[in-house]
């Protein structure tokens, strides 16, 4: 045997050791001690690049640290017998394209029981496969919903329904604010966004200073957006559901064209930087839908995410507090959602887990316990609603402000909805 | 040097090698790399036909937009005045051609980089347009539910075409005769002109070409099997949207020409194949996901510092080497006379 010094470290053994490394992956590690356990795989299909990226891979981070604590507390029990949780993920960079692609994969390779995906652009091209192998597939944007697609559900966010939520709270708590601009990037997202502002701003007796400002996604130069917007000096400036990549130089903009009124946004993706770049009194008051999971309001009995402090302290701890977003939670909501579904049906099958989870109608969303609905907007009752939190930076934090009911927001004012929808061609009896 | 255009044995042997491969492929790779092969095969459409275009000097920005055009045309075709599938194809194929066509008049008072420039514009107000136009191209979202390619029954054989791999061999027919003619054309007299105009214009005009037309050809034909390509494409995803045909898929086209070279018909081809390869299969199966974009530029930086001639000139070097190492092995009294 040779002594440990007389053992050299030549560059053939150091490139044959790191070729080796390098090929681990691809020959495979041997699977330790979960051979003989029951395992199910969830699929993750979303942007983990690109300029969508914000919205998929701090998901797929959430994801990880929910798979890791259910597998450490010995898994989920299904059928009498415990299953392994294994997440398998394919970057479709949104589009249908590469969704397509990875769907194939995640269904027919990695033998999937449910895939969770963004939506979007990238649901098309998953929209066949799904339907003919049966596949349950969730969503972030119930745009993507027609009575047709029975498999998919968007049981954690009604995107962009509970912006209606925070233009409420904007007008319950500053009465005095009366005119309004909405601008947003002209794409699938920012429409059907604009359409539910509109109705919450005619439902709050707020007027629009100017109409809808759509700008191509290709902006990269905000500074004219700015000044249009702001030319009409509006009480609210609503960023609607613009990109993190738009909604920082938006911001930005703001800011430094001297802006003072109320901003209201749906999503303010590491609002941290923002508030760096502005200042804390520029951001003070800000109000969006997402709020970071270590607010104390989300230890409320109604809650149904399970220990969203230590989740969020988790996330940090991993990651790093700027890193999180919107979706950091998100899926894995769904996630319980799923897990829930599928112990009370006692099987893993996608079907199964899929009438078990709509059974009564009624679901345990993340932020209290809702109703499967959207008949009179989607065609179909696939998303899960409820009630949403209204988040206000303040000091720099993000703190909810208060949680307000979708449905009771829908049955006052359903119809001006459905109207802004339909003038915007955001029916989905509308879409080509 | 001009490329020598007659098929000796060894050629004929690696037509046929190829063909096998190009037969049995579907069968020795998985599903979603099944999925893949179809997107290769109808990209190595939109390069070749991209290249087409190149031949006359100029490069323009606009040639997804074509595709798009071809994409859209035949999705309206098939779902909205109810055209037969594969007749639909052809009419968006047309329609991305007479769209070139007038697009011609303007760019083609421009050269270089203006034309790059007005080609680029050109491209973004064609894919403005049907953002703006929810009625009849979908707006932002598209068009959705672009009825597929309709299966084939006769009793004794079922054909579906929303299975890859049986998609897969109707693109491979599409394409390969597509590449057939391409081919032709360059070598014709049409193409022998194409590269007059490109290496010395003003001559070619002084002995009586028209550049104009010339040029408006090369971009017509291009766009005609652009088009064709995005109908393939359209009818397989059941989708188009106004984001697939926007100016990064324009710049992976050019990555993918560039990397390939173009002074060789398979110079593009090898560029889309390898590239492709080497981002939709290595770097995914080892599981870098979410640095792909990072090693993609890494492998584009090093292919253009060390292959600056594009992957064709590897070929062209190993071709020579047989060449060489041929002649070595010639008799003694042919050498001697050679020398």
């Amino acid at each position: 045997m040779k002594s440990a010094s007389s053992i050299s470290l030549t560059r053939r053994s150091l490139l044959t050791g790191a070729a080796s490394a390098a090929l681990l992956p691809l020959v495979g590690m041997p699977k330790a001690s979960f051979a003989q356990e029951n395992v199910v795989k969830v699929g993750f299909l979303a942007p983990l690049t690109g300029p969508v990226a914000a919205w998929g891979k701090p998901g797929l981070d959430g994801c990880k640290i929910w798979a890791d604590w259910v597998n450490e507390a010995g898994g989920i029990e299904i059928g009498g017998k415990p299953y392994k949780v294994e997440l398998a993920s394919y970057d479709d960079e949104d589009d249908a394209g590469k969704a397509r692609t990875g769907a194939t994969q995640l269904i027919r390779e990695n033998d999937v029981k449910f895939i969770m995906m963004l939506g979007g652009n990238s649901w098309p091209g998953v929209e066949e496969i799904a339907a003919r192998q049966g596949m349950m597939v969730s969503t972030l944007l119930p745009s993507d919903l027609t009575p047709d697609t029975t498999t998919l559900i968007a049981p954690c966010e009604v995107h962009p329904i509970y912006n209606v939520t925070g233009v409420d709270w904007l007008a319950a708590n500053h009465p005095d604010l009366k005119t309004a601009v909405v601008c947003a990037q002209d794409d699938a997202l920012g429409k059907p966004s604009v359409a539910t502002y509109l109705a919450a701003f005619e439902a709050a007796g707020i007027t629009m200073a100017s109409p809808p400002l759509f700008f191509d996604p290709a902006t990269t130069d905000f500074a004219p957006v700015m000044t249009q917007l702001l030319a009409n000096n509006p009480d609210i400036l609503c960023l609607d559901t613009c990109y993190a990549d738009y909604v920082q130089p938006l911001c930005e903009q703001a800011f430094q064209q001297g802006y003072k009124g109320k901003i209201i946004s749906c999503t303010l993706d590491f609002y941290q930087r923002i508030v760096e770049r502005t200042s804390k009194e520029f951001m003070e008051g800000v109000i969006f839908q997402f709020p970071d999971f270590d607010d104390k309001a989300l230890n409320d009995p109604r809650i149904n995410f399970k220990k969203p402090n230590e989740f969020f302290a988790e996330y940090v701890k991993r990651y790093g507090a700027t890193e999180w977003s919107a979706v950091s939670w998100e899926y894995s909501s769904i996630l319980d959602l799923w897990a829930d579904a599928a112990q009370r049906a006692g099987s893993v099958e996608p079907a199964d887990v899929l009438v078990a989870m709509k059974e009564g109608g009624k679901g345990k969303h993340a932020f209290g316990d809702a109703r499967w609905w959207g008949k009179e907007l989607f065609g179909i009752d696939n998303a899960l609603v409820g009630d949403w939190p209204v988040v206000v930076i303040r000091d720099g934090k993000a703190t909810i402000a208060e949680f307000r009911s979708i449905p009771d927001w829908w049955d006052k004012n359903g119809q001006l909805l459905v109207k802004h929808m339909t003038d915007l061609g955001q029916m989905w009896n509308q879409r080509t | 040097m001009p490329e020598k255009t007659s098929i000796g044995g060894a050629g004929l042997i690696g037509i046929l090698i190829l063909a096998v491969v190009l037969i049995a492929v579907p069968h020795l790779v998985s599903f979603s790399q099944q999925e893949l092969l179809v997107l290769l095969t109808i990209n190595v459409l939109v390069v070749v036909s991209y290249r087409l275009q190149t031949l006359t000097g100029e490069w323009s920005l606009a040639h997804v937009v074509m595709m798009g055009a071809g994409a859209y045309g035949s999705a309206l075709f098939a779902k909205s005045f109810g055209f037969p599938v594969p007749l639909a194809m052809i009419a968006g194929a047309i329609t991305a051609g007479l769209i070139a066509t007038l697009l011609s008049f303007p760019l083609f008072r421009m050269k270089g980089f203006y034309f790059l420039i007005g080609s680029f514009a050109a491209g973004e107000i064609l894919r403005l347009i049907w953002k703006r136009f929810t009625d009849p191209f979908g707006g932002p979202k598209g068009i959705q539910r672009i009825p597929g390619f309709p299966e084939i029954d006769l009793g004794f054989i079922h054909i579906d075409f929303y299975d890859p791999a049986n998609y897969y061999y109707l693109v491979l027919v599409v394409v390969l005769v597509s590449l057939w003619v391409l081919y032709r054309v360059e070598k014709s007299r049409i193409g022998l002109t194409f590269h007059a105009i490109h290496w010395q214009d003003k001559l070619s005009e002084s002995v009586g070409v028209d550049a104009f037309r010339y040029r408006m050809l090369a971009f017509v034909i291009a766009s005609f099997f652009a088009g064709l390509a995005g109908a393939l494409y359209a009818h397989y995803l059941s989708t188009v949207n106004p984001n697939q045909f926007d100016v990064n898929t324009m710049v992976y086209v050019l990555i993918w020409t560039i990397v390939g070279g173009t002074s060789r018909w398979y110079g593009p081809i090898l560029g889309v194949v390898a590239l492709t390869i080497v981002d939709e299969v290595i770097l995914r199966s080892i599981g870098v996901d979410q640095v792909r974009p990072l090693l993609y530029g890494l492998i584009l930086i090093l292919a253009i510092l060390f292959l600056p001639n594009g992957l064709e000139s590897l070929v062209i070097k190993a071709r020579d080497a047989l060449r060489g190492r041929g002649g070595a092995n010639v008799p003694n009294g042919e050498a001697v006379a050679r020398k």
